[in-house]
């Protein structure tokens, strides 16, 4: 039995204690069990959700994001299923089929945590999908620390939530909707002409190379 | 410009969850949103202007071009469709010269597409002008066009190849 | 006004009576669709009429009914002739006069115009005997649509209106919970979620304020019950607002409804501040000690707003977006406080349910589902308009018994039920009964009620398009699956229309379906794979015939098809096709003066063939295009 305020579930055969309301995802990863994901962030309530990587089966429940989902007492999850691997791949092969994945001339010359990601779950840039009519954006270099690329931008959210946690007034959000949302300042308008200070807290968490920092 | 804005937002306290409200006075008042509105909106709510520009972009209501003198609206719900609504479009956008969304360089005219405006039991419509039309048919939409003064464009071609034929 | 309810009542119910029993009245719908049939004029014609005859009559603007094939529609009352009120329909203001003449004026009670008399049920509900379809029909929600004046409450409530909430407010939250519990309703915004269950867990959060949301919010493409029931009986859906609000403890409400329904937006405003003045809303509401007011929210245009994270986001003034659950919005709603959001009709039920009693609602309809369905009939069928049957009637006999069949004695071939996000069912569901568990197990869902009727010159894969297309344009673009694969079903579907996909790319398009329908954030992204499953699984051939054999055979894809002139049928006498033709794309033979279209001219709009007089009949659509070399060769030769 675990302790007052922990419970106790199995993933992948071993048994992990949680804390009660920690998602599944954390537990996890606490206990050195991998679950693919990129858009998680610890401390957002409710959680982003955006990314659909984190995929895992919960006996009695089906397929669920595993981001979303919190432990309870008892529950039996597997990381490995079928279903829940296919939905994995898939996700992560339409957000490749919408990369440019120009890596050699990427500044994160592949070293990103998306790459990464993919090279994890083995799933290359699908030859059988339509491509996507991406529409190359002009790179934002105008703001003295930071540099924001918008055609590398996988749309995760994690630069909006932390930025919002810290600025009063956050410099770029997301607009339109559907294919079309992007992230992109008021009227698109430079950054370095918004009131962004540069702390680089997005840059922090940026799992590609949308933002990041101007090289010294 | 910056006194009708202000009459607008005056009656609002300062709580975001008047913002669509907000926007949706602006566009009433002025039938568009420009740039400087969207300005002023964020800092009568003392929220980011990146926030206001990512939820007015969000929504389809807002219009950051002026309406055209009229105003055409072409439904394409399920029951529209169903019934031809896309050869409706299809007839404003070539009878008119611009794609959904847009505005004749007159600005005679805009052209926008709605998801449904639940007439559908009078499949296909469109709203010119906030009246309601029935039962469209392509033939119609020339009909009425030219009922609201459109010089068709038949006829701006057989004119202009007058033209070209007495120089 | 405000005062004691019953004396209000009682005076309500005077006026009411005098009116049906001595006096002259001409009842006029004019909700939205009413308009555009042209009701308007025709309430107008009747107006000068009366005037200039000075006859002393009533006109009534009342709502819809739901026999919206035969708008403009009139019932008249005239207490002399010694019938029961007539029901007129297509009353364009060209046949106000007649009527006038005929009936106001002289004794003629003009049977021709008439659809029917209209009777009334022992529980005061108008129907019409004449027309089968009420047989079948069982109106709770719209019980008064179409009969009372919708910005009267007087109207409202001398047919018992507000005196169920007098009831229910001295009742315990608890005892209103287990009616709707013993109602077994659910709810009607589509999902069918147990509507006493989801109550139960707002009212058992011990912390507030407690909202209460009305879903009114009716984006899904051919559907207007709820839009027509706001129009209509406003009261009915506050009145079951502020029992549910009673249930939950909660004080405060909002109506979130579209932009795009000005109407809807007019009556309620109306209607919620007659309510505030006999303070069935505010307050201390009947005395009762309960304080609920409404606010009503015009949405902006974005159907991701149906979805009830996204309402809550857009009340919020932030971008609909919806958000993952747990937690729900019963724990963590508006501002983060408990909230329960259901839709327009399921408050217009728990009117009912608490006015008769949970055990009577769930002996209607079947077990798991129990009540009514209302269904907003479009397309082709000959009496659309909005449906009421007892939940597990079939399809069948909702579109011919109540539908009247289809158009033009075309052929059924599918109906499109639960808005885009629902299914298409071919023939060989039409018995299925229309309840949530077995449009479940077909495939489409119930949704908030929209039933659009698709015949032989429907095209499935076409229609699976429209409805990605307008997933894809509406979808809020927060996670990936719903971003990018619904636009990549769509770019899939884009090109089987236009002849260009392969056999590759249906294993594909399935595929991504049944991950889009398990993997996306949210319930409305993952609906998006319903039109595509169900298009596939009951219409493959169709597929097979845009993909293999590069054409539409319902002749609908632009690029698949071509138009046609007969030769032998083409009058050469008559030039409407050309003289109408939007590029001159069809010219006229010299010699035979029959007319011929120029292919590479034509936008293939469809114009010469809605002007082709039908005593012609002259022109066709081949698919696949190039067959109309073969039939221009065979005709040459």
């Amino acid at each position: 039995m675990a302790e007052k305020g922990y419970v106790e579930i199995t993933i992948d055969g071993q048994t992990v204690q949680a804390q009660e309301g920690e998602k599944i995802l954390w537990a996890a990863l606490d206990a050195g069990i991998e679950i693919p994901h990129l858009c998680a962030i610890r401390e957002a309530h409710p959680p982003l959700g955006t990314c659909r990587l984190c995929f895992v089966e919960v006996e009695g429940e089906g397929v669920v994001a595993s981001c979303v989902e919190p432990v309870r007492e008892g529950m039996v999850v597997h990381t490995d299923g079928e279903r829940a691997k296919t939905l994995r791949r898939r996700a992560m092969e339409l957000l490749l089929a919408d990369h440019d994945l120009e890596c050699k001339t990427c500044v994160k010359e592949g070293n990103c945590e998306f790459l990464q990601m993919a090279i994890s779950m083995k799933v290359k840039k699908p030859k059988n999908l339509h491509p996507f009519p991406r529409e190359e954006l002009p790179v934002d270099d105008s703001h003295p620390l930071i540099i924001f690329d918008p055609n590398k931008c996988i749309r995760c959210g994690k630069c909006v939530w932390v930025c919002r946690e810290k600025a009063e007034l956050v410099p770029f959000d997301f607009v339109y909707k559907g294919y079309d949302m992007r992230l992109t300042t008021f009227l698109s308008r430079p950054l370095g002409e918004t009131n962004c200070t540069g702390c680089g807290e997005c840059v922090e968490v940026c799992p590609v190379a949308a933002l990041y920092f101007r090289k010294a | 410009m910056a006194e009708e804005l202000q009459e607008v937002l005056a009656p609002y306290p300062v709580e975001r969850r008047y913002l669509l409200r907000i926007l949706q006075g602006v566009q009433q008042k002025m039938g568009y949103i420009s740039e400087e509105a969207l300005e002023g909106v964020a800092s009568h709510l003392k929220i980011s202007p990146a926030e206001v520009y990512g939820v007015a972009t969000f929504y389809n209501q807002f219009r950051f071009i002026p309406y055209g003198k009229h105003h055409i609206v072409a439904c394409l719900g399920t029951a529209c469709h169903a019934m031809g609504g896309q050869l409706i479009l299809d007839a404003f956008e070539r009878e008119l010269d611009i794609k959904a969304g847009g505005i004749t360089p007159d600005h005679g005219w805009s052209l926008d597409r709605v998801g449904c405006i639940g007439c559908c039991t009078k499949a296909p419509v469109v709203v010119i002008n906030d009246v309601i039309h029935a039962k469209m048919s392509p033939f119609k939409v020339e009909e009425v066009l030219a009922g609201l003064g459109l010089e068709m464009r038949k006829e701006k071609e057989e004119e202009e190849a007058g033209e070209g034929e007495s120089q | 006004m405000k005062g004691n309810l019953n004396d209000l009542q009682k005076q309500a119910q005077e006026k009411w009576e005098e009116l049906e029993e001595s006096s002259f009245t001409i009842r006029i719908g004019t909700p939205t669709c009413g308009r555009a049939a042209g009701s308007l004029d025709t309430l107008q014609a009747f107006q000068e009429r009366i005037k200039k005859e000075g006859v002393e009559a009533h006109i009534i603007e009342v709502g819809c009914m739901g026999l919206c094939f035969a708008e403009p529609l009139v019932i008249i009352h005239n207490p002399d002739s010694g019938l029961p009120p007539i029901l007129y329909g297509f009353i364009t203001h060209e046949k106000v006069l007649r009527l006038v003449e005929g009936f106001i004026l002289g004794d003629d009670p003009c049977l021709e115009l008439a659809l029917g008399t209209v009777e009334f049920k022992e529980d005061g509900t108008p129907y019409i005997p004449e027309m089968p379809r009420f047989e079948i029909e069982e109106r709770l929600v719209l019980r008064n649509c179409g009969y009372i004046d919708p910005l009267d409450i007087g109207q409202y409530l001398a047919r018992g209106g507000y005196l169920t909430l007098q009831k229910a407010l001295k009742m315990t939250p608890e005892g209103i919970i287990r009616e709707v519990e013993q109602a077994r309703l659910r709810g009607r915004g589509g999902a069918g979620f147990d509507t006493a269950r989801k109550w139960k867990a707002c009212y058992q959060m011990e912390r507030g304020p407690k909202y209460l949301i009305c879903n009114a919010d009716e984006g899904d493409p051919g559907a207007f019950m709820d839009r027509v029931v706001l129009e209509s009986d406003p009261h009915s859906v506050i009145e079951g607002m502020v029992i549910a609000a009673h249930a939950l403890g909660a004080s405060q409400g909002f109506i979130y409804t579209r932009a795009e329904y000005p109407l809807v937006i007019e009556r309620l405003k109306i209607a919620l501040s007659q309510a505030r003045e006999i303070g069935v809303i505010g307050e201390d509401i009947l005395g009762s000690g309960v304080n609920f007011d409404i606010e009503l929210v015009e949405g902006a245009g974005a159907f991701a707003c149906g979805e009830e994270t996204a309402m809550i986001a857009s009340i919020e003034g932030r971008r609909g977006m919806p958000r993952p659950r747990p937690p729900h919005p019963t724990e963590y709603g508006l501002n983060g406080e408990p909230t329960v959001v259901d839709n327009v009709k399921t408050f217009a039920l728990v009117t009912r349910i608490l006015q008769q009693g949970g055990e009577w609602f769930s002996q209607i309809g079947s077990p798991n589902s129990t009540g009514t369905a209302v269904f907003a009939l479009a397309g082709r069928v000959e009496q659309i308009g909005l449906v009421e049957v007892p939940m597990g009637t079939t399809l069948k006999e909702v579109i011919f018994e109540v539908g009247g069949g289809i158009t033009n004695g075309r052929t059924f071939k599918a109906v499109q039920i639960g808005g885009p996000a629902g299914g298409c069912l071919p023939e060989s569901a039409l018995d299925l009964p229309v309840d949530y568990d077995s449009l479940k197990e077909v495939g489409a869902i119930m949704g908030s009620g929209g039933m659009v009727v698709l015949d032989e010159n429907n095209c499935m894969v076409e229609t699976a398009r429209f409805f990605v297309d307008f997933l894809a344009r509406e979808c809020c673009g927060k996670c990936t699956m719903g971003r990018l694969g619904v636009k990549q079903m769509l770019l899939i579907l884009e090109d089987f229309v236009k002849g260009e996909g392969t056999e590759e790319d249906l294993d594909m398009l399935e595929g991504l379906a049944h991950d889009v329908r398990e993997g996306c954030l949210c319930n409305l992204g993952g609906s998006a794979a319903n039109p595509v499953l169900t298009t596939l699984r009951y219409f493959r051939d169709e597929y097979e015939a845009h993909v293999t054999g590069k054409r539409c055979p319902a002749l609908v894809c632009k690029e698949l098809i071509t138009y046609y002139i007969l030769p032998e049928k083409c009058e050469k006498g008559c030039d409407h096709c050309v003289l109408t033709c939007p590029t001159e794309a069809i010219a006229t033979d010299e010699k035979t003066r029959k007319k011929k279209i120029l292919q590479d001219k034509c936008v293939k709009c469809g114009t010469c063939i809605d002007v082709c007089p039908p005593e012609y009949d002259a022109v066709i659509k081949v698919s696949p295009p190039d067959r109309v070399k073969e039939l221009e060769g065979e005709a040459g030769g």
